[in-house]
């Protein structure tokens, strides 16, 4: 046979079958078989193992996929059919060696726990779906078969014929929704909008009453992250400088409602409001004192100097020096919540309030800031800095005002974030939270607000609703970040940029005549 | 004649051990067309560089309308009234077009960032003020119907367009134009070159213009000088400088200008005895 | 259009931001001077061998750095990139000797004097050459795949595309390692020859100190692959290639050169280096766990910086400066030994105040317009 045929899929299989060892061994199979088994009405109760009918479907599901992505799209069905059956007799072998491994622990009865740690015995069982020595050629059996299945479903759903009834549906709906658009009244065309957001803000009165503190505490934290991200926004996506120590000045916010508004160590007690208010002042003051030194840096430079000096506040308010004055590496605890007309306005519903309007500020003052001048300023240094500056931006003070309000999005997001949890300590402020964020608005896509809200439901709050994948959360976030990379590095939800002719043309269409003025006149 | 729009007197940069540009002196009246020649890596760009504040140049003075700008940083010429283009267009690529020419008006417009929050009236006038003059920028240049386009989609020589509108946006009394026809053809050369004109005729700017042909430079130019080695080893108008041996040298190399001599009577016998 | 004439201001380019960073720089470098006076003339508590004991961990820690900063070095002179995840490289070669040295410790027998001894200590010097041989490679390897599954597809992406790549990549190795090892804190099984503590008894100033064993060997060793390194990049061919890819990819790829392969081998050279960065830090400190890795990267990474990024003796010279301020420092200036990493940032901060483009670094000329 043709050997450039074959080696791919060869390659393929080999691939595949090394990231399902990765899977065996870190206990992931297991984990998958279990979210199955939930899928399918089981109930789950936490370390129980599945039916094993749940881990072959999951294998088989496995084998399929390997097959519909070993097999080509330009290539004849017979030609898919034998890439998917390589791959798959590859994919069998592998696991089937690994198998024999396998057994000879269960027979033994060694317990390699020590090393490896998550290689249970009765995981290793339900892989192997307790049969013992057989179990390499049931496994061999059932990847060729999935992997010519997976080939077969993706010869189906891509001839000819399938691919003419997807476009009929596409075409259908795309008629309906144009007739829609054609029947519908005026009055919802010019007051929709307003329904529209009538509606929202009704449901975020009183969802968050209704549906449980847990979801509230979801909300509250991918609200808090989509503050923290248009703040990092204006200064890694607006002005292009990448920033890796975000979480001190989100430290500084925090810390500042902390010790104005706690007992110990200090209990002032001033109140939230106004220990919010300098939280964010404390946040900016940070900002123009890392600012004016390092601003001339070089991109690289600056992310790491920024990295340090994140680190540099984060050791600080660890360490002994201080510990007097912000409690150390124990934090500072009983934080008290906000007062609204002299009432406690500090309960979980209130919390999410509070973090729902503060983000919806936040989203507005963000989107008028990037269509003004200042925010194409931003955007022009971002391209160009060179020309920039010759075109007439001052790029100092610019960076440094893109600087100093980003840093003020972190401070009030620390604020609200210490009071809430009524406890801030230094490792809520490590390099971790940095990157998160940063990897929101990468995953999200760079400028683009419902990008950011996207992005972070989908790294903060996802994890959160999938407790079962706790463990796992850091290891499919991480792999996440770079398959994003790879596969979508504009973002979920990338940025488009606005479109001021077309947008001016409608405008000057409505108005009849077209107006005058300008600056020349 | 108008009192000298800018002054380049006795400017020389040095880089290391290399001056680029040495000693050279320049005086343009307004609303003239001012071209600069010379052989590649003359040091024409790195006068333009001194003249636009990216250079600081170790001897020598540049004024404006009188008045010393060298060592100015760049934004501060711009605002004074000085644009450029770019030898290797540089345009915000990943902005609209629209949007390049909105950061052109830059200078010009004075809200800040706290009037963009709240939206003052003042904030509201100036901006759609800034956008009906940019949509008329962007007509004047020719680019009507591609505003919304990212400047780097544009074709080749809208981007050479779009440069020159984002320059003019800031409503610059003199323009300075690097190779503004490179990589251009014929027909496209030609509309540039009358476009230039009529950034004089109809605006008023002083252009000096950094440009390889010759067609265009000595179509249009009131006067020119030429730069060889960073120095200035020519100036005049255009019959001139085509006379001019040293010229001739400089582009054709140490005998050059004889042999241009030997030619042109071979040239003027030929046409006798024919 | 009216053409009123603006009158141009009369100041010359802002000197501010100049001013607030020598302002800044001297009052931390006079801070720095006043508390090394107070501590070494005025307190002068600390006996000579207190300061020679702390040279001597400086200079191990200092080795170690240096070669995972030769790692950063390397791909950021060729990939213009931050190799976020070369410290889940080390880490990858530091569990890899360890699952040497506990083989080589499992496997006993009976010696030729009748008592019953391990693989690791009747071979001390092939259980740790193979130690390293398998660290290095395992982490050459690791570091060969991370190219060419996280970065490869990424090489005519924006800047920051690559970086967050690499993030992801770091955050999936260390709890990959974490799933796959437990998240223990393990104890490295040293050959008896080298065991951790032991060391030449020396005498300074009537003061006796010991070397230790583990660190004479981490800081020879390291100094031998640095010294290898630095010939095959002047000398060897693979050196002249990675040099030109360096300079400019698409002229070296016209010139024959297999560009993709010089970036494949750097990340292998990188991978070894931090590989036998591994071993030894696991030899020396004696701990391993699946965050080892994050804090000496970063610290190398700074190293890297504070050298000046994308020059090589500028990583030696580097990583060795911030073992000697991490260890010296903290004592030297009288703090707590906890501030030791703020010290670290502060000077490299410094350091890029005055000199921007790190210590020996070039100065990048003005960007030719």
């Amino acid at each position: 046979m043709n050997k450039k045929l074959v080696s791919p899929s060869l390659k393929r299989g080999l691939t595949f079958g090394i990231v399902m060892i990765i899977f065996v061994l870190i206990d992931l199979d297991v984990m998958v078989a279990t979210m199955l088994s939930k899928l399918f009405g089981a109930n789950v109760i936490r370390g129980s193992i599945p039916d094993v009918g749940f881990m072959v479907l999951f294998l088989i599901l496995f084998g399929m996929f390997v097959g519909w992505s070993t097999s080509s799209d330009d290539a004849k069905p017979t030609t898919k059919l034998f890439q998917a059956l390589v791959a798959g007799l590859t994919l069998g072998v592998v696991l089937g060696l690994f198998d024999l491994i396998l057994n000879q622990l269960i027979v033994t009865g060694t317990d390699v726990r020590k090393y490896l740690a998550a290689l249970a015995p009765e995981s290793i069982r339900l892989f192997l779906f307790d049969q013992g020595a057989i179990s390499p050629l049931l496994h061999l059996g059932l990847f060729t078969v999935a992997s010519l299945l997976g080939s077969l479903m993706k010869i189906l759903l891509k001839s000819e014929s399938a691919s003419r009834f997807f476009k009929g549906v596409k075409s259908g709906y795309q008629g309906l929704q144009a007739k829609a658009q054609a029947n519908t009244p005026n009055w919802v065309k010019k007051y929709g909008k307003f329904l529209l957001f009538l509606l929202i803000g009704l449901l975020a009165f009183f969802l968050p009453r209704i549906w449980g503190s847990y979801n509230n505490y979801v909300v509250g934290l991918v609200g808090l992250y989509v503050i923290l991200g248009i703040g990092l926004n204006i200064i890694v996506g607006l002005s292009g400088q990448l920033m890796l120590g975000f979480a001190a000045f989100f430290a500084m916010g925090a810390y500042s409602v902390a010790l104005l508004n706690a007992p110990l160590p200090h209990g002032i007690m001033l109140g939230f409001w106004p220990s919010l208010l300098i939280g964010i002042l404390m946040a900016v003051v940070a900002a123009v004192l890392l600012g004016l030194p390092v601003m001339g840096m070089r991109g690289d430079y600056l992310a790491i100097v920024t990295l340090g000096f994140g680190e540099i506040i984060r050791i600080l308010l660890k360490s002994d020096l201080l510990t007097s004055f912000t409690g150390g590496p124990r934090g500072i605890q009983d934080i008290r919540g906000p007062t609204l007309f002299g009432q406690s306005f500090s309960s979980d519903i209130d919390y999410t309030y509070i973090i729902l309007v503060v983000m919806v500020l936040s989203i507005f003052i963000y989107k008028r800031l990037e269509r003004s001048r200042t925010g194409r300023a931003w955007l022009a240094v971002k391209e160009d800095t060179k020309v920039a500056q010759a075109t007439g931006v001052n790029i100092m003070t610019n960076k440094l005002l893109a600087l100093c309000l980003g840093a003020a999005f972190a401070g009030l997001a620390g604020g609200i974030f210490a009071a809430r949890n009524q406890f801030t300590g230094p490792n809520d402020h490590q390099l971790m939270v940095s990157m998160n964020i940063l990897s929101i608005l990468i995953v999200g896509g760079v400028n683009s607000i419902p990008g950011i809200i996207l992005g972070a439901f989908t790294l903060k709050g996802l994890p959160e609703i999938l407790r079962e994948i706790e463990n796992y959360r850091l290891l499919v976030f991480g792999g996440l970040l770079v398959v994003m990379m790879i596969s979508r590095p504009e973002g979920l939800w990338p940025a488009t940029r606005p479109n001021i002719e077309k947008d001016e043309g409608n405008k000057l269409k409505e108005n009849g005549a077209p107006g005058e003025g300008g600056l020349n006149d | 004649m108008t009192d000298p729009i800018i002054q380049v007197k006795n400017v020389s940069k040095i880089f290391g051990g290399l001056t680029a540009v040495n000693q050279v002196d320049i005086e343009v009246p307004e609303k003239h067309i001012y071209s600069i020649i010379g052989p590649n890596g003359a040091g024409k760009t790195t006068l333009f560089n001194c003249i636009s504040g990216f250079y600081f140049p170790e001897k020598g003075e540049v004024l404006f309308y009188g008045d010393p700008i060298q060592g100015l940083s760049t934004n501060l010429v711009a605002w004074l009234g000085i644009s450029r283009t770019y030898q290797n267009i540089r345009l915000f690529s990943n902005l609209t077009a629209v949007e390049n020419i909105l950061i052109g008006l830059h200078p010009n417009l004075k809200t800040n960032w706290f009037e963009a929050i709240i939206h003052t009236k003042r904030f509201q006038k100036e901006e759609s003020g800034s956008v009906k003059e940019a949509l008329r920028l962007l007509d004047y240049v020719g680019l009507k119907g591609y505003g919304d386009f990212l400047a780097k989609n544009l074709p080749y020589g809208l981007q050479r367009r779009l440069e020159i509108g984002r320059a003019l946006a800031n409503q610059p009394k003199l323009l300075l134009l690097d190779e503004p026809t490179a990589g251009m053809n014929m027909n496209e050369t030609a509309e540039a070159t009358h476009f230039i004109k009529r950034l004089r005729d109809e605006l008023g700017i002083t252009i000096i213009l950094i440009e390889h042909d010759m067609k265009v430079v000595m179509g249009i130019s009131d006067r020119i000088s030429v730069l060889d080695y960073g120095t200035k080893i020519a100036e005049g108008n255009a019959a001139e400088i085509q006379a001019n041996p040293r010229v001739i040298e400089a582009y054709l190399g140490p005998g050059g200008a004889a042999l241009s001599e030997k030619y042109k009577k071979q040239r003027l016998s030929n046409a006798k005895s024919n | 259009m009216e053409n009123e004439i603006r009158p141009p201001r009369r100041y010359k380019r802002s000197k501010l931001p100049k001013l607030v960073r020598w302002i800044f720089g001297l009052i931390v470098l006079s801070y720095f001077f006043w508390r090394l006076y107070t501590v070494i003339i005025v307190q002068n508590e600390y006996t000579p061998d207190i300061w020679v004991r702390l040279l001597i961990s400086g200079l191990v820690i200092g080795g170690v750095y240096s070669l995972i900063a030769i790692g950063y070095t390397l791909v950021y002179g060729i990939l213009r990139m931050i190799n976020f995840a070369h410290g889940e490289v080390m880490m990858i070669g530091t569990f890899a000797g360890y699952f040497v040295f506990e083989a080589t410790n499992a496997i006993r027998f009976t010696s030729s004097t009748g008592e019953i001894t391990s693989l690791s200590n009747a071979q001390p010097f092939l259980s740790i050459l193979l130690a390293f041989i398998v660290g290095m490679t395992v982490a050459a390897t690791s570091g060969f795949l991370l190219e060419k599954i996280a970065y490869r597809p990424l090489r005519k992406a924006p800047r920051l595309i690559p970086l967050i790549s690499a993030i992801g990549a770091s955050i999936f190795l260390q709890n990959l390692a974490q799933l796959l090892f437990s998240p223990l804190v393990r104890d490295y099984k040293n050959p008896d020859l080298i065991a951790r503590g032991q060391g030449w008894a020396i005498t300074v100033a009537g003061a006796r100190l010991t070397i230790p064993y583990t660190g004479v060997l981490t800081f020879s060793l390291s100094i031998i692959l640095m010294f290898a390194l630095y010939t095959m990049v002047r000398k060897s061919k693979l050196g002249k290639s990675m040099r030109a890819v360096a300079a400019d990819k698409s002229t070296a790829a016209l010139m024959g050169i297999d560009v993709n392969g010089v970036i494949s081998q750097t990340f292998i050279i990188s991978g070894m280096l931090a590989g036998a960065a591994g071993v030894m830090w696991g030899l020396h400190n004696g701990l391993v766990y699946y965050y080892v890795g994050f804090l000496p990267g970063i610290k190398a990474f700074t190293s890297a910086v504070l050298g000046g990024i994308g020059n090589i003796p500028g990583a030696m010279l580097g990583g060795m400066l911030l073992g000697m301020i991490e260890s010296i420092g903290p004592t030297a200036l009288g703090i707590s030994y906890q501030l030791k990493d703020v010290l670290a940032f502060v000077i490299l901060i410094i350091i890029l105040i005055f000199r921007p483009s790190g210590i020996l670094g070039e100065v990048l000329s003005e960007e030719k317009v």
